[in-house]
């Protein structure tokens, strides 16, 4: 089991190498496109669709994953979509213009969290003062993850979920079990990391991560994406 | 005119919440730059000690770091002073990254990022952690490199006195000799509080001995090591095979 | 504002980042065992958790940001359609909730828990009715609400069975952060109750 539980590929690629602030631009500029833009005619999403590819191929993303990672959003965004197609036409185009949309925009999410580091993402939230409490928490429970996974390969009644022929019922007990002990344990953790920040002089205030300077190139970069997707979509909506 | 001690303990007690005394009274001193095993088996109040020194337990009796007493009030000052590495690192590296982890210390102290990031570089270099692994997260190191990166977090406050916990809890013999050679560079006053005896042989002169909270013993080590039997008497050291 | 005492404060941080990551570790457990999310809510209980040993502030942006951040790392729940955001609103409501029952006007856990159950309903019925609209959803909230509700019972179910049972066992370890009850002002009082504007 690994380590760490984000979609992180690590790769050597443009799109790995980009700053995240950049690629942030670009995925607000994407998701926004892919919401505004019209369900009719179809070529503005299918734009956007082409955009996000060639997007993943940049990154080295393979189609595969993109695939293997949209199929547990299958069911929700299937089953809507399905029972869609038993109403009118107007019932019909919403029901596949909210899957489409859907896809789109889970797909642009997974694209990006593959080639963006899963810290650098938090800390990039964390350098805005009116997002710094909420991303110093995501950082927080970030590293809190990374150490509970390695306490869950430690602890037996983990693997006893693995026990081939196990009734469900059973597991689910002893899922249920562990997760009360594992509890218990990050409590007892968080007493002793609490005594570790506050003897390395931590007086109750969130520090912003270490000023990053601003590679204007990139931004310009991530910000040309985005205004190219805003494009497609507004040109359809005008079209 | 003597040099005033690194660390000053003076009947030093303490007791658990639930009535056990896991301190009885412990005085010692240790001089700038001397290196001292505390050494016990587990139980002894090892732990508790260290835990009391930096002030998260409340103990009876004194404690002086670097002429600071330790008083309600003055704890961050006494901290800065004294730096305490845990037992285990994963729970004094609570950042995202390494490097984040290790300037912790400074930017808390209000530091610029520029004047944080360079006592970060050199506490990296003092403890020979090899500067690729400052952008990594805490759970891609070894064991070792963890261990070591735990303490640069610490050497960043430049310390008078440092206080180890069981430096050596799940290090292999490479690692072991890393942060001994590690250790043995560094120029404060260290308390290694440790049962293991081949750890500290080398690098401590001196050694004080904690059985059941008091402290028993305070002498050299070569002069301590040489007495089996008594060791074995402390819970220090295991009779040879086929001897009861 | 009074000041926080920081090693409250450091503990309730790392409390609610090993919390956090329950949050996310449990639904990669129950989906690898092939059950789907919605009818355990194993993201609900480190929550309902939380709620019970954070002050309030701080377990709501818990509940808020733990949805959004699973979404983000590990595609579940879906951002689109918009369930992670309506998880996030349920989720810091529930716990708000809970944070103020149970530590603030010091009522029994079995209160508060009971009433997070119930607000986390009604929120996500108003949050349900807010999202159709805006995002075109082709289901009726009404529907997806009782839905929700009837896959859920099981998961409703561990909330009641495990979470009083995670916060008693913890409380005993760690009484800092048991709040002090009205009948007994001596109990050992959490200085985390400090940190509210």
């Amino acid at each position: 089991m690994p380590h760490h539980i984000d979609l992180y590929l690590k790769h050597d690629s443009p799109l790995h190498r980009l700053d995240t602030r950049a690629k942030s631009l670009a995925l607000a500029g994407f998701v926004t496109a892919a919401l505004v833009a019209p369900a009719s005619p179809a070529w503005p999403l299918l734009g956007l669709c082409a955009m996000l590819a060639s997007t993943a191929f940049l990154g080295r993303v393979p189609a595969r994953v993109v695939a293997q990672r949209l199929l547990p959003l299958a069911l929700v965004i299937g089953a809507p979509f399905l029972l869609s197609l038993l109403g009118g036409e107007s019932t019909r185009a919403a029901g596949g213009s909210f899957a489409a949309r859907s896809l789109l925009v889970a797909g642009a999410f997974l694209v990006l969290v593959a080639v963006t580091r899963a810290v650098d993402l938090l800390e990039t939230i964390s350098s805005y003062r009116i997002l710094r409490g909420l991303g110093s928490l995501g950082e927080f429970i970030l590293r809190g993850a990374s150490l509970l996974l390695e306490e869950v390969i430690r602890t037996n009644r983990a693997w006893a979920l693995r026990a081939p022929g196990a009734r469900a019922a059973k597991r689910v007990a002893a899922l249920t079990a562990a997760s009360v002990s594992l509890v218990g344990r990050a409590a007892a953790r968080s007493d002793r990391v609490g005594a570790a920040m506050v003897l390395r002089g931590f007086d109750g205030t969130l520090l912003a991560p270490p000023p990053r300077p601003l590679p204007l190139a990139e931004i310009g970069l991530g910000t040309a994406f985005a205004l190219a997707c805003l494009l497609i979509a507004g040109l359809g909506r005008w079209a | 005119m003597g040099v005033a001690p690194a660390l000053l303990v003076e009947r030093l007690s303490y007791t658990h919440s639930g009535g056990q005394r896991a301190l009885d009274g412990v005085s010692f001193s240790i001089a700038p730059g001397e290196r001292v095993a505390l050494l016990g088996p587990n139980g002894a109040g090892k732990s508790t000690l260290l835990w009391c020194l930096v002030g998260v337990l409340r103990g009876e009796g004194k404690v002086i770091v670097d002429g600071i007493e330790l008083v309600p009030g003055k704890e961050a000052a006494v901290r800065r002073k004294l730096g305490l590495a845990f037992s285990e690192p994963d729970d004094q590296l609570f950042m995202p990254t390494i490097k984040r982890d290790i300037a912790f210390g400074p930017r808390a102290a209000g530091d610029s990022p520029e004047q944080a990031n360079r006592k970060m570089l050199l506490a990296a270099a003092q403890v020979g952690l090899d500067p690729r692994l400052l952008e990594r997260a805490p759970h891609e190191l070894s064991s070792g490199e963890r261990r070591r990166a735990a303490v640069a977090a610490i050497l960043t406050l430049e310390p008078t006195a440092l206080a180890l916990d069981e430096p050596t809890n799940s290090l292999d013999a490479p690692g072991r000799q890393a942060l001994s050679q590690t250790l043995a560079r560094l120029t404060c006053a260290q308390l290694i509080a440790t049962h293991d005896l081949e750890f500290v042989r080398p690098l401590c002169a001196r050694a004080l001995v904690l059985a059941d909270g008091k402290l028993v013993a305070d002498e050299s080590t070569a002069a301590l090591m040489e007495d089996h039997d008594w060791l074995v008497e402390r819970g220090l050291a295991v009779p040879p095979l086929g001897e009861p | 504002m009074p000041n926080t005492d920081p090693l409250a404060r450091a503990r309730e941080l790392s409390l609610a980042g090993l919390l956090g990551a329950l949050g996310l570790l449990l639904p990669v457990g129950f989906h690898a065992l092939g059950w789907a999310g919605k009818v355990f809510l194993p993201m609900h209980l480190p929550i309902v958790v939380a709620g019970f040993l954070l002050a309030p502030s701080t377990a709501a942006s818990l509940g808020f940001v733990v949805p959004l951040l699973s979404a983000v790392l590990t595609g579940m729940p879906p951002l689109a359609p918009p369930i992670a955001p309506l998880m996030a609103v349920e989720l810091a409501a529930k716990a708000t909730v809970i944070s103020v029952v149970y530590r603030r006007l010091r009522l029994p856990l079995w209160v508060a828990l009971l009433l997070g159950i119930v607000v986390d309903w009604i929120v996500l019925a108003l949050a349900a009715v807010a999202a159709a609209d805006f995002f075109a959803i082709a289901v009726p909230p009404t529907t997806y609400l009782w839905g929700v509700i009837a896959l859920s019972v099981p998961g409703t179910i561990i909330q009641i069975v495990a979470a009083p049972a995670a916060v008693a066992g913890i409380e005993r370890r760690l009484p800092s952060l048991v709040p002090a009850r009205k009948s007994n002002p001596a109990s050992p009082r959490s200085a985390s109750e400090d940190d509210e504007p």
